[in-house]
């Protein structure tokens, strides 16, 4: 436990001090302190993964909070294994990406401050047993995280998605509250193994807390409808916090949920159900909208709710297994779930460093306008490449194992033999497949509108050739290498993941390492480092076959068309264009269009927003409604102080004759 | 076992060839002409490979990569499909899905390598490639999983191996599947009516307009390529069926010259169409699936 204390203290006292250094030291400091304290935090918790025990410690609090009780348990030990490497990488990569603001005179002390602050509150968070402390660290995460997405706070659309941030995350934390108030009314304490013997004898209850509880931590996930906040903050945040944001903090949403399903023990039929049905429609709606998008990391958000809800119809598939009492389904469910946390903080980190690193140097989100940087920056376009084909869910690399581990679960939950359960998840399998098509689809079309062809616009094509600095590339490398050998090993990913895994069993013997499961994933380990081979096999016949042949270079055959301009290419939006025609239903498109009417034609104009579905009648007439009430009560904010003065008092007389009635 | 391991290989390597040769053939005959040998497409195979290559000035690393990547990943398909005897030469629980998703692995290199020409015809063909993927790959799991779902085996070959002991419903099932995988032929495969392999320069295109720039031995490779994809998924048609050689090799001269016989006798469809087409693959999943819990529960009466 001393290695996780101190850990957790060197990376919030780096952040703190990292306020007292020059400018140009503060990154290279808080980076070295996270550092220091990830590899202290790594001696615990891979401990604990590996030998299965878990640590516990309890701290003394003054009064309202009370004893607190740490746990590193196998499942928190896995989150605070990704928490620290994942952010230590976004460290490293700030300290590149940080350069531009510096040179702008931005100050960013603040800023590492609260990053730093908020990967403790994370590390903090996985590990605390009490509710109301719990709540205490949840609230420091989102305020944290609040004012990293406001760093450049002077932009209006900035400001705006932030604000929008703040209120949906207390939105979220009142349902939190609500199901802590619930439990801790029945059981007298905050301490939340008390809540577990409480919701394992009394279903409803378990029930209704379950409810809550999904929705609060589903909000922080980004679980549809509740994922608004997800396309907003993340193109307004810099790109390594929307790194941290994407690939480790909407985990903590998922967090609570694998909490709540460890307290419940067997959740019954309809809870699972519903969440397999709210995860497939996630999915299936993330990866929709992020095929329309032509902003890179508003993109890139939308598809952070396609493997939120990837990552839940693992949790489906894994509760139904429990609520089944079929094991191998549970494990393989609950498998795939945790392992796509892992692999999703990696390649989603890695596209976001890559959509930073073009930030970077293009000074636009806008697809439209990219193009042909792949000579530009060669080594950020192949990073990008390897983070799009393991997001796409594609072997040899890490996107495939989790996908594999979840469909094999829906197969094998067809062993429970009831109707409800094949259709569902026969269904569930196709759609899981449509998304994983759709992933391709929306992943091509960034890497080649991005990267291939050339610069749609002139200030990229004119731009100087050179990659981006290298405290910005090794991150990217690693992540990399991280993803290619979970691709090319997943028996022994798997076998690191096994007592996070196994604790949803609720019983010691191990299902997923044990000899059959253990041989598909060498098998699949064999076939994906054969096709590695196959392709290099080929390659090099191709290479002897064509050594004494002449390959001449011309330019790209347009049909005999000769004046080719670089604006001709196909778009982001043309190239998603046919098929989004063929699903208009589903979004809100508006056109903002002038014709050329002269006779000799002079500006002409096209534009098209796709508007969210879900906020634009679900969310926005809330919204409306909600300000035309709260408009009623314009009348009390005056501006000035003396009334405000007068408020104060006359809510004091008021209390005070409460209090003095109540005594 | 080994032998007919041997033979798999064998079949993947030369098999495609014939295949495209007995469909130019049957095109031939119906058109009223004697035909190219059956052959011909292995002498055009060696007659692009001899060849030098024209590549153009806008690619990058990516373009000369690709085609090797997409062919790769269909021989490594084609190692995993059950061909003889049931047989496939790497087989275990699962490898369904690792088969669908390195074939869309070879899609994804396919689509980048066109998009890496800056071509907007490519684009085109790019995006429509891969919006009908997005309706194809679907229908194939909703397949899998009632064809696992009655046999209760999770391989391709113990799949068809227990494919053949089923009754009444079963058959059906194996019929629609195979009609199924059929229109998955003809949408991958590049066939009329989704796609018509002769033209290459209408922007009615799909597959075709996707390797305007590839020449030599790249067009070697990608020509195929899409002879092999047809082979794998036919090969799957004919070990629903049977599991003899001789049947083996029936199922899959039929479906050639039907393949023939279709582009014989339709036109393409238009564009607008073709979505309408290739949608027609998930009704029929669909289908399977309601008989699939047909002849799981249809007798249990609590449904």
């Amino acid at each position: 436990m001393i290695h996780y204390y101190l850990g957790s203290l060197i990376i919030l006292a780096g952040g703190l001090f990292s306020l007292f250094l020059p400018e140009k030291n503060r990154a290279w400091f808080a980076t070295l302190s996270m550092g220091v304290g990830a590899v202290l935090l790594l001696i615990p918790s891979v401990n604990v993964l590996m030998v299965g025990n878990s640590l516990a410690d309890r701290i003394c609090f003054p009064a309202p909070i009370g004893e607190v009780r740490l746990l590193i348990d196998p499942l928190a030990a896995f989150f605070v294994v990704v928490i620290s490497v994942m952010s230590f990488l976004c460290l490293l990569y700030s300290i590149g990406y940080l350069k531009s603001y510096r040179e702008q005179k931005k100050s960013t002390a603040s800023h590492l401050f609260f990053l730093n602050t908020l990967i403790f509150s994370m590390v903090l968070l996985v590990t605390v047993q009490n509710a109301l402390f719990f709540l205490i660290v949840w609230e420091i995460m989102s305020l944290s995280s609040f004012f990293l997405v406001i760093f450049e706070s002077e932009k209006k659309e900035v400001m705006s998605a932030g604000v929008h941030y703040f209120i949906i995350m207390h939105v979220s934390v009142l349902f939190i509250m609500a199901g802590f108030i619930l439990l801790a009314n029945k059981t007298g304490s905050f301490d939340l193994s008390t809540f577990k013997t409480v919701l394992e004898t009394n279903k409803d209850l378990s029930g209704l807390v379950f409810m809550l509880f999904f929705i609060g931590f589903g909000i922080k996930a980004g679980f549809v409808p509740f994922h608004i906040w997800l396309p907003q903050a993340h193109p307004a945040a810099p790109s390594h916090v929307s790194a941290i944001m994407s690939g480790v903090m909407i985990k903590m949403g998922i967090y609570g949920i694998l909490r709540t399903i460890l307290f419940i023990g067997v959740p019954s039929l309809m809870i699972s159900y519903f969440v397999l049905v709210i995860s497939i429609i996630s999915a299936l709606f993330g990866v929709l909208y992020a095929v329309a998008q032509y902003d890179i990391k508003k993109l890139l958000a939308y598809s952070s709710i396609e493997n939120i809800g990837i990552i839940g119809i693992g949790i489906g598939v894994g509760m139904l297994g429990l609520a089944y009492h079929n094991d191998l389904v549970t494990v393989l469910g609950f498998a795939g779930a945790i392992l796509h946390i892992l692999n999703h903080s990696i390649f989603k980190e890695l596209l976001f460093f890559g959509a930073g690193a073009v930030y970077y140097r293009t000074h636009t989100r806008n697809m439209e306008k990219l193009g042909g940087l792949i000579k530009i920056m060669p080594y950020t376009a192949f990073f990008f490449l390897i983070g799009s084909i393991a997001i796409s869910g594609l072997p040899p690399l890490n996107g495939f194992i989790s996908e594999l581990l979840i469909y094999l679960g829906m197969l094998h939950s067809f062993e429970f033999h009831q109707p409800v359960a094949l259709i569902t998840l026969a269904l569930g399998a196709g759609s899981l497949a449509l998304v994983g098509s759709l992933a391709l689809f929306c992943f091509t079309k960034v890497f080649s509108i991005v990267f291939l062809g050339l610069p749609r616009d002139e200030k990229i094509a004119t731009m100087n050739k050179g990659d981006v600095p290298v405290e910005m590339i090794i991150p990217m490398l690693i992540l990399v290498l991280f993803s290619a050998a979970i691709g090319l090993f997943p028996q022994y990913a798997l076998y690191f993941l096994r007592n996070a895994v196994q604790s949803f069993t609720g019983h010691q013997q191990i299902v997923l390492v044990s000899g059959k499961y253990m041989d598909i994933f060498r098998n699949i380990s064999l076939c994906c480092l054969g096709f590695v081979l196959l392709i290099a096999l080929i390659y090099v016949i191709k290479s002897i076959l064509i050594r004494n042949k002449n390959v001449y270079k011309y330019k790209t055959w347009a049909c005999g068309y000769d004046a080719v301009n670089n604006r001709m290419q196909y778009t982001a939006s043309s190239y998603a264009g046919p098929f989004l025609s063929f699903l208009t239903p589903f979004f809100i498109k508006k056109f903002n269009i002038r014709k050329p009417k002269e006779t000799f034609p002079k500006e002409a104009k096209f534009e098209m927003r796709i508007y969210d579905i879900i906020e634009f009648y679900l969310v926005d007439p809330i919204v409306k409604t909600n300000k035309k009430f709260l408009a009623l009560f314009n009348w009390i904010q005056s501006g000035s102080t003396q009334q405000y003065i007068l408020y104060g008092l006359i809510f004091l007389i008021i209390g005070l004759l409460v209090a003095m009635r109540m005594g | 076992m080994m032998a007919s391991l041997i033979l798999n290989i064998v079949v993947i390597l030369f098999l495609p060839f014939i295949f495209i040769g007995v469909i130019n053939k049957t095109k031939a005959f119906w058109a009223g002409r004697k035909g190219a040998s059956i052959i011909q497409p292995l002498y055009d195979f060696v007659r692009l490979v001899k060849k030098g290559q024209v590549i153009s000035k806008t690619t990058s690393f990516i373009f000369p990569i690709a085609p090797t990547i997409t062919l790769a990943s269909l021989l490594f398909a084609g190692l995993l499909t059950p061909i003889v005897h049931h047989r496939a030469v790497f087989g275990f629980e699962g490898d369904f899905i690792l088969f669908a998703y390195i074939l869309a692995l070879g899609k994804f290199f396919s689509i980048v390598g066109a998009m890496d020409t800056g071509s907007s015809f490519e684009g085109m063909g790019a995006s429509r490639e891969a919006g009908f993927s997005t309706l194809v790959e679907p229908a194939f799991f909703i397949i899998m999983a009632s064809l696992v779902a009655i046999t209760g085996n999770y391989s391709f070959e113990s799949v068809s191996l227990m494919l053949h002991k089923t009754a009444d419903l079963g058959y059906l099932i194996i019929v629609l599947s195979g009609i199924t995988i059929f229109i998955m032929i003809l949408v991958e495969g590049c066939r009329v009516p989704v796609d018509d392999p002769n033209t290459h320069l209408e922007l009615t295109m799909i597959h075709e307009v996707m390797v305007l720039d590839n020449s030599g031995i790249d067009l070697a490779f990608i020509s195929y390529g899409a002879g092999l994809r047809m082979v794998i998924l036919s090969s799957l048609i004919a070990n629903m069926i049977s599991s003899s050689v001789f049947v083996y090799v029936v199922v899959l001269f039929i479906l050639a010259t039907l393949i023939g016989t279709i582009e014989s006798s339709f036109a393409r469809l238009r564009m607008t169409h073709v979505f309408e087409f290739v949608f027609v693959l998930c009704s029929i999943s669909l289908i399977v699936l309601s008989l699939t819990m047909l002849f799981l529960y249809g007798d249990m009466g609590s449904l």
